[in-house]
């Protein structure tokens, strides 16, 4: 499991922040006393931080600078400092990424996976692979046995969330949160005509059965 | 100052002179004087006594008069003690003296409200950086204990978060100082964080969201120009009719000298004679008199004067019942072209 270490002095946010990611599938752990902030975190050996500028005894610009001449794991300001010089300022001392209170925590989640996912070197998946298909993202497409064909992007986008998500009933809430957060500010009928194509897509497939529709639930992917 | 005015300036000391004259001719009648020097006295005592008087006239009608020269030159007029030439006759240079005087107690007086305003507007944003706090740890207790009430009441942590948000641009703006930091933006990522921000409202309203045309860069402070669309943009909600097929449609152009963007929405308008006064502070006009929407009239006055300080036109016209429509006009500056 991978560490991640919130360095941030307001204890109940922080305390809450590690919940959070302990219930999202990491290893959290934060910084209780920050005499010796920069060797203190050195030697915890993170995989990711998450800091705060604001700390007592020291700035985060500063603890940033100085972790960066020794190591590269990745680091996320969160801040309540929301201008952008301070921005900048981060962003040159090495910071990753620069979020400011009060952030949303699905963003700052997104941004924490793929900023790990890219420091283990792990290669950009591009391709998904389930029981009885294979989503090929990087040429948008699905595939059976020899047969492939082609999804537009929002499809690409439903179809990958459902399989993410699968045996999970999925709200349309959900799906157009989803889809509006990758930037595509879609409407509730454009998100079932895209639904209904997806459908005919997979029939093409004789795979028409998996997407199910609950009524008022939402759909589900089996 | 004319002849007139001064010459009745000194008729006390014309009178003086005159009765001086008199005087001094009847006792040149009185004794057995030739009539050479009985003309001679009087008329060169009148003859100097008039030039340097036309002398003193045109040496201040020429001081003063420079004076107000400069004073209808100039722009901030109490910078007149800079420049101000030296006098070289007595009230002039008491003049002098005075203007300074006033000039230095009255910058005092200014740099100390200056002082308490940078003062006032660092406390602000001290204080909101602190209730930013409190704000991130309640809506994190939220996000790990999901439930009906607690998503009601991160609705209502998003309002507090967006008055907060306000008052600080409130302080900002109001500073003479530059808080701002601008840099090359590209549009498109400017808009799709509002949108973003926006997102749960317009999900469950069901408003729909067209963008176009959006991949231009403007340079500008994008924590500013994010604040102000977002304005925008939760008048364009708030304002919505409520018919269901609510929709905002945002899009840009570049032009010659300049980027615009717009921000379409098709709510219910402003009456016509109150789109002039929507940048007005503390202006409601009659939407915002409507029950349930208590506006407060600082919104569109804010973003006014926040898009004044970066140098950006803003722009709105609208119809009743059709809806509004927002510009950002970005000019275009070397400094885009350098990039």
């Amino acid at each position: 499991m991978q560490k991640i270490l919130i360095v941030e002095d307001d204890e109940k946010l922080r305390n809450e922040v590690e919940i959070f990611f302990n219930n999202n599938g990491y290893n959290a752990e934060s910084l209780k006393k920050f005499d010796n902030t920069i060797e203190d975190i050195i030697n915890i050996n993170p995989d990711l931080i998450l800091l705060d500028i604001n700390l007592p005894g020291t700035d985060g610009e500063y603890v940033c600078k100085e972790i960066r001449k020794k190591s590269n794991v990745p680091i996320i300001i969160v801040t309540s400092r929301d201008n952008e010089l301070d921005e900048l300022l981060c962003i040159n001392y090495g910071a990753d990424h620069y979020i400011t209170k009060p952030f949303n925590i699905q963003i700052l989640l997104a941004k924490t996976n793929s900023l790990l996912r890219r420091s283990n070197m792990e290669k950009v998946q591009d391709k998904i692979y389930t029981k009885d298909f294979i989503i090929n993202l990087s040429n948008s497409t699905i595939i059976k046995n020899d047969k492939v064909i082609e999804l537009t992007k929002n499809e690409l986008k439903i179809l990958k969330y459902l399989t993410e998500k699968r045996n999970q009933i999925v709200s349309r809430e959900e799906i157009m949160d989803y889809l509006w957060e990758s930037e595509s500010f879609i409407d509730d009928n454009t998100l079932t005509v895209n639904i209904t194509r997806l459908r005919n897509k997979l029939e093409e497939l004789k795979l028409k059965e998996l997407l199910e529709t609950r009524r008022g639930q939402g759909y589900i992917l089996r | 100052m004319n002849f007139i005015s001064f010459i009745k300036d000194k008729i006390l000391q014309i009178s003086l002179i005159i009765f001086g004259i008199i005087t001094i001719e009847i006792f040149l009648l009185a004794y057995p004087y030739g009539n050479f020097i009985r003309i001679y006295i009087p008329l060169s005592i009148f003859t100097l006594y008039f030039v340097s008087i036309i002398l003193e006239y045109f040496n201040k009608k020429r001081y003063y008069d420079n004076i107000y020269r400069l004073l209808s030159e100039l722009e901030e007029r109490y910078l007149i003690t800079e420049i101000i030439e030296e006098s070289n006759f007595l009230e002039g240079k008491i003049l002098n003296e005075i203007l300074e005087q006033v000039d230095k107690s009255m910058n005092d007086h200014v740099n100390e409200y200056k002082y308490l305003q940078e003062d006032y507007k660092e406390y602000i944003e001290m204080w909101i950086h602190e209730i930013k706090i409190p704000i991130a740890t309640s809506k994190m207790i939220i996000e790990n204990n999901k439930n009906e009430v607690t998503s009601s009441l991160d609705e209502e942590l998003d309002k507090v978060e967006n008055y907060v948000e306000q008052a600080l641009y409130y302080a900002r703006s109001n500073t003479a100082n530059k808080d701002y930091y601008i840099k090359k933006n590209k549009i498109e990522d400017i808009v799709n964080d509002c949108i973003k921000k926006n997102k749960k409202v317009l999900i469950t309203e069901k408003i729909a969201i067209n963008t176009h045309d959006l991949n231009l860069y403007v340079n500008t402070d994008s924590k500013w120009i994010i604040f102000i669309l977002n304005q925008i943009i939760q008048n364009s909600i708030k304002y919505r009719k409520n018919d269901g097929k609510s929709k905002i449609e945002i899009t840009a152009k570049k032009g010659k000298e300049n980027v615009i963007l717009y921000i379409r929405d098709n709510g219910m308008g402003i009456r016509d004679g109150e789109v002039t006064n929507v940048f007005e502070k503390g202006f409601t006009g009659t939407n915002g008199r409507r029950i349930n929407k208590k506006s407060t009239g600082i919104g569109l006055y804010l973003c006014k004067k926040l898009c004044d300080k970066l140098g950006i036109g803003l722009e709105l016209d609208s119809i009743q019942n059709e809806g509004t429509e927002v510009r950002f006009i970005f000019p275009n500056s070397s400094y885009i072209e350098m990039n």
